[in-house]
């Protein structure tokens, strides 16, 4: 008896020795690509194992990888086709030209990540409910054009897009690949404006918005993470707190390297126009409670003084004392110039110090 | 008499008590709830559970996506053992292994994860007769131990979320009623119902130690029917359950975490066979009829149970010994 109680005892713990985990993953299909085939058929495994961040800081988010589907070249609507869209909602805009286009954060919610095409541009539109972080990434890595997924993967609670091209995984803030052939590489990062859909109809009139037929059925319109925005006290992941300002105000950053200077609305309440330097460079901030923009001076057009001549009523933003007229990216409308938009997005504010040390304005 | 206790214990103990917030986890009271035979009789059960969620709901509305799929296979040994006609002691332990599996853009990501799982005590106290004759009135109290792992790591070494372990990480409170009744009228027949409640404790190692973690408290309750009838020398005995489920949403760090928690009815066809006095096998099938899930969640497919249950009387036991 005690004997046979030995050998269970051994093989219990055995057993429980061998609670084990593994991931694998596999092509299925062929033929004609359907609506939702792999825009990447001749994506590589990738097997590397060595991590540019701490792995035991990763976490499996929940849905697995694709779990949450990324979308490929969306139907784009016009502004009056827009569906469940209110003047409060906050989009992700571009301009390349005349072709302006609004992501907006309810379909973004479901999917994270927009591979598009515009033009010759081919760009990814990244986006974390999590750290409310949008920015847009240019999907030519190396010369090789590729798409982005969503990996179900978290780092301090940010979003870990990976590309298909090569399986590389990509922290989202740092905008580098941080696991992978492409460990290390940066991301091109392409001009994103963040702000309420009422404010980029009044500066855009004629842009497109994501059609909410996107092939996936979702309950757009529905936000997916209770009250999550709102509420500073709620994380799903661990993520370092900094107490300097509520978690998840919503703040614009700009990157320098590992720094990061970040900038409230309220920065804007006594002046629309704000000239700062940080870590050496001159940038001009433009805001109100709406949108936040910044660009990086050169030394003539810090000479310059500019004015905030936004009315609501078109896509002009800023005006210099030379009379030229620039729109939130820093196009001139008239007059000439290009104003250089810096490194920057907005996000919530833990996630900034979370990924960079981070001065806050006016501090 | 025990025929009928066996039988009516055996269909109307299957709680499901899954420990995920999207109902994928391992059922551990499916194998709760074998009968008391009487003083010094001993109780063994074996089951298979195989638990299917590919079913993407929004509220109650059915999404059309089928990408993300949920596999639990779980086997449950269950020991019992009465001290008494009415008091009795039950063990359960289970061994699980949970599939994750999105088909997406071409691709199958599949994510593994097996080792063993919690397990539960419950002490039992039967009350014969109390509703009439062939009537049987069972209170249970116990507790889940946390067994199972709950800092499983991927392949890769990344931390995996609570509902993909094989364990909760918590210790559990809890409570079982059931109650059956032979019909008069049609001695073969029994209906039953019962009532579960599981108070789910925090798992305070969380996420490598830096979070804590509550799956929801659940209510269950069923209702039955079954019979009885003799085929090839042998008794059948199918039922028919309806089965109502509800739990409350999943806390992280003491907070609600959205899209856990919901309420389903099921409803389960089973057929047991007592192939001797003493060994009986079963299978039953569970079908979700009314799905409610709070936010966007996988919710039940389909399951599946087998099992096979011994009842050694103290007489054997002496002759065994």
């Amino acid at each position: 008896m005690k004997k046979n109680t030995v050998v269970l005892l051994v093989y219990a713990f055995l057993l429980f020795s061998c609670s084990s985990s593994s991931t694998q993953e596999t092509q299925i299909g062929s033929g004609t690509p359907g609506p939702n085939a792999n825009p990447d058929p001749n994506e590589t495994e990738n097997t590397s194992t060595e991590w540019t961040i701490p792995v035991n800081e990763v976490l499996d988010g929940g849905p697995g990888r694709d779990g949450i589907p990324a979308l490929e070249n969306p139907t784009m609507v016009t502004a009056v086709n827009a569906s469940l869209l209110s003047d409060t909602d906050l989009v992700l805009g571009y301009k390349k030209g005349n072709d302006i286009r609004a992501y907006q954060h309810n379909v973004l919610d479901w999917h994270e990540i927009v591979n598009d095409n515009i033009d010759d541009v081919s760009l990814a539109i990244t986006y974390c409910p999590l750290t409310g972080t949008g920015m847009g990434w240019n999907r030519f890595v190396d010369g090789i054009e590729t798409t982005f997924g969503v990996s179900g993967l978290l780092y301090q609670t940010n979003l870990i897009p990976f590309d298909r091209a090569t399986k590389s995984n990509w922290s989202q803030i740092l905008g580098e690949s941080v696991n992978g052939s492409l460990a290390g590489k940066d991301i091109d990062l392409i001009t994103l404006v963040e702000t309420d859909w009422k404010t980029w109809k009044a500066m855009f009139p004629s842009t497109t918005v994501i059609g909410l037929d996107t092939g996936f059925s979702r309950t757009y319109g529905t936000y997916p993470y209770s009250d999550y925005i709102t509420n500073n006290s709620l994380f799903f992941f661990p993520t370092p707190k900094d107490s300097r300002l509520p978690a998840k105000d919503r703040v614009h950053a700009i990157i320098i390297g590992g720094f990061a200077k970040a900038y409230q609305f309220s920065d804007f309440e006594t002046s629309n126009v704000i000239k700062d330097v940080f870590r050496d460079r001159n940038y001009l901030l433009v805001g109100n409670a709406n949108f936040m923009a910044s660009f990086e001076l050169d030394a003539a057009q810090d000479m310059l003084d500019f004015e905030y001549i936004f009315d609501g009523t078109s896509d002009a933003v800023l005006q210099d004392n030379q009379g030229t007229q620039y729109n939130i990216f820093g196009e001139a409308i008239s007059g000439s110039g290009q104003l250089k938009p810096s490194e920057s997005f907005m996000g919530y504010w833990f996630s900034i110090p979370a990924f960079y040390t981070t001065e806050v304005f006016g501090e | 008499m025990r025929i009928f206790v066996f039988i009516s214990i055996f269909y109307f103990g299957q709680q499901t008590y899954s420990q995920t917030c999207c109902s994928g986890g391992v059922p551990l009271s499916n194998n709760l709830g074998l009968p008391n035979e009487g003083k010094g009789s001993f109780s063994i059960g074996l089951n298979y559970d195989y638990n299917n969620l590919n079913t993407l709901n929004a509220g109650t509305e059915k999404l059309n996506d089928d990408s993300r799929l949920r596999i639990t296979n779980s086997v449950l040994l269950s020991l019992g053992y009465a001290f008494t006609d009415r008091i009795s002691v039950e063990t359960l332990f289970t061994w699980v292994n949970q599939k994750r599996t999105i088909s997406q853009f071409g691709s199958e990501n599949l994510t593994d994860t097996k080792g063993i799982g919690d397990a539960v005590l419950l002490l039992k106290y039967a009350i014969p007769d109390i509703l009439g004759t062939s009537s049987v009135v069972n209170l249970g109290l116990g507790t889940k131990a946390p067994l199972g792992k709950s800092d499983l790591t991927s392949s890769e070494g990344f931390q995996l979320i609570a509902d993909l372990q094989p364990g909760s990480g918590a210790w559990d409170a809890l409570g079982w009623l059931s109650v059956s009744k032979g019909l008069s009228f049609r001695p073969s027949a029994t209906v039953s119902g019962s009532l579960t409640y599981r108070l789910t404790g925090e798992n305070t190692s969380y996420l490598n130690n830096t979070s804590t973690y509550e799956f929801g408290n659940v209510v269950q309750a069923n209702v039955g029917y079954t019979d009885q009838f003799l085929l090839f020398n042998t008794i059948f005995n199918p039922g028919l359950i309806l089965k109502y489920r509800k739990a409350s949403y999943d806390k992280i760090n003491g907070s609600r975490l959205p899209n856990t928690g919901g309420e389903w009815v099921f409803v389960r066809p089973e057929l047991s066979v007592l192939l001797t006095p003493n060994i009986a096998i079963s299978s039953r099938l569970e079908v979700p009829v009314y799905s409610y899930v709070d936010g966007t969640q996988l919710t039940p497919t389909l399951r599946f149970t087998a099992g096979i249950s011994f009842t050694l009387k103290k007489k054997e036991l002496i002759i065994l010994n």
